[in-house]
């Protein structure tokens, strides 16, 4: 990578990173076997730590050491680790581990008295969602992106943001599908051989959705790199609708008239338009209809009798 | 002459027979008791309530949706007493403007709104409304939009001169403006006409502490606090006739945003089968229970397509009177096709309810597409062929 790019690269990340955390709210990182989201979610974590941010941190899939290898010492000082792997029933009851459980200690990570932008990583939403009925998690996950700011405070200063790690492949579509409704950004991990991808939606409250493809690669630091996408750049599908076949070929109709042609059809009076003219040849029949008669042959069944039928009747 | 007689000499002469003895070019008969007041004259006084209309199919009382276009479809419409469905679309992004608009309509009638939401607070809901379109400004809106599109619609048809007489999609304003309004969306509502106005919200956060966990007949809690909510509200401000009021009677809008979400402590949508399966179900069925019995009409938004079990759709639709719902073209490949180049989604109409009536008023068209202009969300037949044609040649 030469300075420039490298620099550029930088902006482009950095700049990438800060369109994620701005909107604020829950963002939803869906990772799956092949393509794993905890690195994207430290560099998140990184990226926001660098920032002045607090970042509190829920941790149950992985220990605090592994977690917390790889960043720099200023990132680990900001960042205030709840760990639940250790310990996730505590039976060990040391009086650490805040009541309610997980969801208790998210709940904890609301009530803060400190203002200025806060992070919340969640590491891993998956390991909430099989052990928590999901109604709750969601509930849960609401109340910590729009809490109502605390008396004194002005809303703008309180702006709280959920990064949430969900392992797509461990649920079914019901509760991904409740969570992606409920996340402000939905970044789904993937890429080809060799290089990841990030597509990630923006939902802005009642405005179209912003849908954007990122490919990457993340640095031992935890620290994003952008890159081009891969170079072959796949078939793009096939528009089905920019050449459709011309229906105008093979016609039994003539569908272009020349101007005489089209005098004359502007001319005909149509059959079921009730014109003055037609008006006036209905209500008085005159000299064409002394040349018009109708000649009938009587055949063999046809009776003649002039009677009225109604006599043989005995009424 | 003699019957005038006679009764004076009975109970004692009324002002009307003196009346009737003074006048001499009037007929004899006058009616007894005060003057009728206004047109309203007849014996049982017509209590007719700002913002309604009997319909002209079957005398059913009926309030506007806020959308004239969609009242058009409705057969005139919503009746008093019913609910009205609108499955969500993929993104959310028009299912809360219907929402809107319905409640921006009992705003403007003066009428009793009723709020309920899990994901956003109801006094937010409220800031957001779309302000009316007054009558000069309005014109001039439907003007420049029907000056736009004159030259195209005008062709013609001299073969095809049955379609000249279908009746046409009520697009601009109706003369009477006291039925059906027009919002302009890219304004808010003026503050003054939300405090004027009387509104009630239900917000479930505040309303579920955490203390109570108590699961009665299951139906989830957060339903039977709704439940219990809308059922206080119609007792205590005499919606269902109990307090026999002095003033004015009057309707109440009933919005439920987005029922059925996980944040309603439903887990309709989170797995195919679902706990509290029939949780949905036992709510709609004691809230239409509710609306029947009082002067009420009520909206649900509800997100249908995240929902996992296909037969609650089912169940849902048919315990709902009307069931609109709408789908967008974000995200999907229709969003190329030129056909629905103009338009932002379809619009169907799913369920219209047959109210003491063996048809119901559904409409012929079938094809209805939305669009969102700048400041008004408008539903149009997909007149597709034609234009596409006029367009080619």
């Amino acid at each position: 990578v030469t300075p420039s790019e490298g620099a550029a690269g930088c902006g482009r990340w950095s700049e990438m990173l800060e369109s994620l955390l701005a909107l604020g709210g829950l963002v939803l990182l869906r990772d799956s076997v092949e393509w794993e989201g905890r690195s994207f979610l430290k560099a998140l974590i990184r990226k926001a730590a660098l920032s002045g941010e607090q970042v509190r941190i829920l941790g149950c899939e992985v220990s605090e050491e592994e977690f917390r290898e790889g960043f720099d010492s200023d990132v680990n000082s900001r960042l205030v680790y709840h760990d639940l792997f250790r310990d996730p029933l505590n039976w060990s009851k040391t009086g650490e581990a805040p009541p309610g459980g997980p969801l208790g200690a998210l709940r904890a990570m609301c009530k803060r008295t400190d203002p200025g932008p806060v992070t919340i990583a969640i590491d891993s939403l998956s390991w909430l969602l099989l052990r928590q009925p999901c109604t709750t998690v969601c509930q849960v996950l609401h109340a910590l992106s729009h809490r109502t700011p605390c008396p004194g405070h002005s809303p703008a200063v309180e702006q709280v943001r959920v990064l949430g790690l969900l392992h797509e492949e461990l649920h079914g579509p019901g509760p991904v599908g409740a969570l992606s409704s409920l996340a402000q950004t939905k970044v789904t991990l993937g890429g080809t051989a060799g290089l990841d991808s990030a597509h990630i939606v923006f939902r802005r409250p009642r405005q179209r959705p912003i849908h954007q493809t990122q490919w990457f690669s993340v640095l031992p630091d935890f620290s994003l790199d952008l890159q081009e996408g891969p170079r072959l750049e796949c078939q793009p599908h096939p528009d089905p609708y920019t050449s459709p076949v011309d229906p105008t070929t093979h016609l039994t109709f003539n569908l272009r008239l020349s101007k005489k042609e089209k005098e004359a059809r502007d001319g005909l009076t149509l059959p079921f338009q009730f014109s003055s003219e037609k008006q006036q040849a209905l209500l008085c029949p005159g000299q064409g209809q002394a040349a018009s008669h109708i000649f009938y042959e009587p055949d063999a069944y046809d009776d003649l009798d002039q009677e009225d039928p109604d006599d043989d009747l005995d009424v | 002459m003699a019957a005038v007689a006679t009764c004076g000499a009975g109970a004692g002469g009324t002002e009307s027979m003196a009346a009737a003895t003074s006048k001499s070019n009037v007929t004899s008969f006058q009616r007894r008791g005060p003057r009728a007041r206004g047109t309203d004259s007849g014996g049982p006084r017509l209590v007719s309530i700002a913002g309604t209309r009997p319909s002209v199919r079957n005398g059913q009382l009926l309030v506007s949706t806020g959308l004239p276009a969609l009242d058009q479809l409705l057969g005139g419409g919503l009746a008093v007493g019913t609910v009205l469905l609108v499955e969500e679309d993929k993104y959310s992004i028009y299912s809360p403007l219907l929402f809107k608009y319905f409640l921006a309509e009992g705003i403007i009638n003066g009428h009793t709104l009723l709020v309920a939401s899990a994901k956003e607070d109801p006094a937010d809901i409220l800031q957001e409304l779309p302000a009316p379109l007054l009558d000069d400004s309005c014109k001039k809106e439907f003007d420049e939009d029907v000056c736009n599109k004159k030259p195209e619609s005008d062709i013609k048809m001299k073969i095809a001169w049955r379609y000249q007489l279908s009746p046409k999609m009520e697009v601009g304003p109706v003369t009477s403006s006291r039925f059906g309004h027009y919002y302009d969306v890219s304004k808010r509502i003026p503050r003054e006409l939300i405090e004027t106005s009387k509104w009630h919200g239900f917000f479930l956060p505040e309303k579920m502490s955490s203390a109570d966990k108590v699961e009665c007949c299951s139906l989830t809690p957060g339903y039977m606090k709704l439940l219990h909510f809308i059922q206080n509200i119609i007792y205590e401000e005499g919606f269902d006739g109990s307090n026999p009021q002095k003033k004015q009677r009057n309707i109440l809008r009933i919005g439920i945003q987005s029922l059925g979400l996980p944040l309603w402590g439903d887990d309709v949508c989170c797995s195919e089968n679902c706990d509290s399966s029939h949780s949905l179900s036992k709510f709609l069925y004691i809230l239409r229970g509710l609306l029947r019995t009082s002067l009420s009409a009520c909206i649900i938004t509800m997100p249908t397509h995240l929902i996992q079990n296909k037969a609650i759709i089912a169940r849902v639709t048919n315990l709902s009177d009307t069931v609109v719902a709408l789908e967008s073209f974000v995200g999907s490949e229709r969003e190329t096709n030129p056909l629905y180049k103009d338009y932002h989604g379809l619009i169907h109409i799913r369920q219209i309810p047959r109210l003491n009536n063996l048809i119901c008023d559904e409409s012929d068209v079938k094809d209805l597409a939305f669009k969102l202009k700048r400041k008004l969300f408008t539903i149009e037949k997909i007149s597709d062929a034609l234009k596409w044609w006029s367009r080619r040649s």
